[in-house]
C-alpha cells in the first residue's frame, strides 16, 4: 500500500502540462521509429539520448522511456500491415496480425495490439513497483564475488537465449562485448589497456557511439541492402478500430499471464522483447482453447505476443535500476543515459534516490496512456508512415548517427568508433551473431573485471569464496545449468524426455 | 552471396581465434605494475587473458561445428545498393565531416543519397526534377540539423 502511495505521489508530481507535451512528441516519435522496418527501439533510444544532453534529468528520462515504449509498440504496425516486424520484438505479432489484415481486419488487429501493449506495460509497471525495491535491497548484500558471477550469468544467459539455434554464437558475441570493455583505463588501477597508441582510446569505447553504430548505421545498411518490401494486399482498413471490451475480458487470463511472462523475461539480463513475445505466444498457444487458430489470425495469439513484448519494457528496467544490469538492449542504452544525467543505477540507487523507481513507473504509465490514446485515435495516420521512402529517411538517420555521438564529446574520434561498430555490427548480424549479448558484454565488462580482481584481492588469491558464498553458489549453479541446457546432447535428451512424457 | 554459411563461420572462427590468442598474449605481457606493489591477483592483464582464452576456445568450437544454415535466404538483397550505401556513408562520415563545414557535408550527403537510390527507378524525363528535389531536401535536412545542434544543444559543429 505504501508503495502505491509513493507511486501516486510520483505520478502527481510528474504530470505537468510541459511533461505532457514531452510525452506526446516522444511517444509519437517512438511509434514512428518502431513502425518503420529497420529502425529499432535500441536505435531510437540511442539516437534520442544524444538529443537529451541539455534537458532536465527527469524530462530526459521521461522522453527516453516514451521512445522505448512507443517504439516497441510501434513495431506492431508494420508486422500487421506488411508482415515485416518493425522491430524484432514484433516478429510474433506478424504471425496472427498479418492474416487478420489480409482478412480485412487490419484496423481491429491494430486495436487489439494497442490494447495488448498497453495492458502488458501496465502489468509490467505493477511488477516493477512491487519487485524493484526488494530486489534493490537484496542487491545490497552483493559483494565482489556475487557481482562477478552476476556479470558472467548475464552474458551467458543472454548468449544462450538470443543465439537462436547456436548458443555458441551468442557466447562469442558476449565475449566480444566484454573484450571491447577491456579497452582503455582499467577500473581498479587506472592502467590503460589496449589503446594501440591512440589517445582517443584511453577512456575506453563510449557506449553511445558503439550503440549508435551497431544499431543505427548497421540498420541503415541492412535496410538499403534488402530490396524494397512490397506493401501487402491489405483490404481497406474500414473495419473497427477500437477493441471490444468483451474480447479483452475473454482473454484476461492470457493478458495477465503474458504480462507476467514478459516481465520475467525482461528481468533476465540482456534477453529482450522478442523473446518475451515468443515465450508469451508459445505459452498462450499451449493453454488456448482455440489453439488451431494460432498463426491464422487468432485474436488471442496477437494479444499474447503484444502483451508479452510490451511487458518486457518495465521488466528490463528492474535489473537495470537495481543492479545496473540491463534486461534488454534498449535498457543498456538507458543505463548509459542515466549516467549521463547524473543517476547512478545499481544497489545504491535504492538508498540514494528511493523515489526514483516510482518516478520511472509513473513515466512508464504516462507513456502507456500515450500509446493507448495515439494508437487508437491515429491508427489510419500510422499506415501512412510505412510509405515514407527509405532513400529519404535513411540519410537523415545516418546524419543523426554522425552528429549524435559527436555532440556528446565533440570529438571526431567517436564518429570513427560509430562507423567501426556499424560495419562490425552489420557483418556480425548477417552471420547470425546476436547483438544483445555484445551490448551486455560492453556494459558488464567493467563490472566483471573490477569484481573478479577485487574479489581475488580480498580473498588473497583464493578462489573458494567465489563458489562457497550462498548467492555466488546459486549463480554458479544457474550458469552451469544454462550452459548445459545449450549442449546438443542435453537438448536431445530433454526433447526425448518431453516427448515421452506426453 | 550469403554470410551465414559454414565457410563464413570458419573464416570468422579463424579471425576470432587469432584475436583470442592476441588478447591472451596481450594480457600476459601487460604491465603488472610492480612499482605500485599491487596484489598479484589483481594485475590488469588477468581478465583479458581469461577472455582471450575463452574466445579462442569458442572459436575452435565454432570452426568444428560450422554448418550451412538450412533456412532459405530471407528476401532478396542488392549488393549494388549495399556498396553504394557503404560508400556514401563512409565518404560522408570519414571524409566530408571535419573537412567541410557540417552544413555542406550533410547537404551533399543527403542529396546524393536521396538522388542516387531513386535514380534507377525514375523516368529519364523526371530525373532533372529528382535532382532538384534531392538538393532541396539535402539543404533542408542539413539546415534543420545544423540549427538544432548549434543553437538548440549549443554544440560546436565539426
Amino acid at each position: 500500500m505504501e508503495r502505491l502511495a509513493d507511486f501516486a505521489a510520483a505520478f502527481a508530481t510528474l504530470v505537468t502540462p510541459m511533461a505532457l507535451v514531452h510525452v506526446t512528441w516522444s511517444t509519437l516519435l517512438g511509434i514512428f521509429v518502431g513502425s518503420l522496418p529497420g529502425l529499432t527501439a535500441t536505435m531510437g533510444v540511442a539516437l534520442l539520448t544524444t538529443l537529451t544532453y541539455t534537458l532536465d534529468r527527469d524530462v530526459a528520462i521521461l522522453v527516453l522511456l516514451c521512445m522505448y515504449v512507443g517504439a516497441i509498440y510501434g513495431g506492431s504496425r508494420s508486422a500487421i500491415l506488411l508482415n515485416i516486424p518493425g522491430t524484432p520484438a514484433s516478429a510474433a505479432t506478424a504471425l496472427d496480425g498479418f492474416p487478420l489484415a489480409q482478412a480485412g481486419q487490419a484496423g481491429y488487429a491494430m486495436a487489439l495490439a494497442t490494447a495488448g501493449s498497453a495492458l502488458g506495460t501496465l502489468v509490467g509497471i505493477v511488477l516493477l513497483v512491487l519487485l524493484a525495491p526488494p530486489l534493490g535491497e537484496a542487491a545490497l548484500k552483493f559483494g565482489s564475488f556475487e557481482f562477478f558471477w552476476l556479470a558472467v550469468f548475464g552474458v551467458v544467459i543472454s548468449g544462450q537465449l538470443t543465439g537462436g539455434g547456436s548458443a555458441l554464437k551468442g557466447y562469442i558475441a558476449g565475449v566480444l562485448g566484454l573484450a571491447v570493455a577491456m579497452i582503455g583505463s582499467d577500473g581498479l588501477h587506472a592502467h590503460v589497456r589496449f589503446n594501440f597508441g591512440l589517445s582517443g582510446l584511453n577512456g575506453g569505447i563510449g557506449l553511445i557511439p558503439a550503440m549508435v553504430g551497431a544499431f543505427g548505421f548497421a540498420e541503415v545498411l541492412t535496410v538499403m541492402w534488402r530490396r524494397r518490401p512490397e506493401m501487402a494486399q491489405v483490404r481497406a482498413t474500414a473495419d473497427r478500430v477500437l477493441p471490444r471490451a468483451g474480447d479483452l475480458w475473454r482473454y484476461k487470463g492470457t493478458i495477465g499471464r503474458s504480462g507476467m511472462i514478459g516481465t520475467l523475461v525482461g528481468i533476465i539480463p540482456g534477453v529482450g522483447e522478442d523473446i518475451g513475445a515468443w515465450a508469451s505466444y508459445a505459452v498462450a498457444r499451449r493453454f488456448s482453447r482455440e489453439r488451431d487458430q494460432f498463426g491464422q489470425g487468432s485474436h488471442e495469439g496477437l494479444i499474447a505476443a503484444e502483451t508479452g513484448n510490451s511487458a518486457v519494457v518495465p521488466g528490463a528496467l528492474i535489473p537495470a535500476l537495481t543492479l545496473a544490469v540491463p534486461g534488454s538492449a534498449p535498457a543498456a542504452v538507458l543505463i548509459a543515459a542515466l549516467f549521463i544525467h547524473g543517476i547512478r543505477p545499481g544497489p545504491m540507487l535504492i538508498l540514494e534516490q528511493p523515489d526514483f523507481i516510482y518516478s520511472v513507473a509513473a513515466m512508464l504509465t504516462l507513456a502507456t496512456l500515450a500509446i493507448l490514446i495515439f494508437g487508437l485515435s491515429l491508427a489510419r495516420v500510422f499506415v501512412l508512415i510505412l510509405k515514407v521512402p527509405r532513400e529519404l529517411l535513411m540519410p537523415v538517420v545516418f546524419a543523426l548517427c554522425v552528429i549524435g555521438p559527436y555532440a556528446l564529446t565533440q570529438r571526431l574520434f567517436d564518429v570513427w568508433v560509430m562507423v567501426g561498430f556499424g560495419m562490425l555490427g552489420f557483418v556480425l548480424r548477417q552471420m547470425n551473431f546476436p547483438m544483445p549479448p555484445l551490448v551486455l558484454g560492453i556494459i558488464l565488462g567493467d563490472l566483471l573485471d573490477k569484481n573478479l580482481r577485487r574479489g581475488l584481492t580480498l580473498s588473497d588469491g583464493d578462489l573458494t569464496p567465489f563458489f562457497t558464498r550462498p548467492i555466488s553458489a546459486v549463480f554458479v549453479a544457474l550458469i552451469v545449468l544454462s550452459i548445459a541446457a545449450g549442449l546438443p546432447p542435453v537438448r536431445r535428451a530433454f526433447a526425448r524426455a518431453t516427448r515421452g512424457a506426453r | 552471396m550469403r554470410l551465414d554459411t559454414a565457410r563464413a563461420d570458419r573464416i570468422a572462427a579463424a579471425i576470432l581465434c587469432i584475436l583470442g590468442v592476441a588478447m591472451l598474449a596481450g594480457g600476459y605481457t601487460m604491465d603488472r605494475l610492480p612499482q605500485r606493489a599491487i596484489h598479484p591477483a589483481s594485475i590488469p592483464g588477468l581478465v583479458p587473458m581469461i577472455l582471450g582464452a575463452v574466445l579462442a576456445l569458442c572459436a575452435v568450437l565454432l570452426f568444428a561445428g560450422a554448418r550451412d544454415d538450412p533456412e532459405p535466404e530471407a528476401g532478396s538483397v542488392s549488393w549494388r545498393n549495399l556498396g553504394l550505401a557503404v560508400g556514401l556513408c563512409l565518404v560522408y562520415a570519414l571524409g566530408l565531416v571535419g573537412r567541410l563545414p557540417f552544413f555542406w557535408a550533410t547537404a551533399l550527403f543527403v542529396a546524393a543519397f536521396a538522388a542516387l537510390f531513386a535514380w534507377p527507378e525514375t523516368q529519364p524525363a523526371a530525373r532533372p526534377r529528382l535532382g532538384l528535389v534531392a538538393a532541396l531536401f539535402g539543404l533542408a535536412v542539413a539546415g534543420a540539423l545544423s540549427v538544432l545542434f548549434r543553437y538548440g544543444f549549443l554544440v560546436r559543429l565539426p
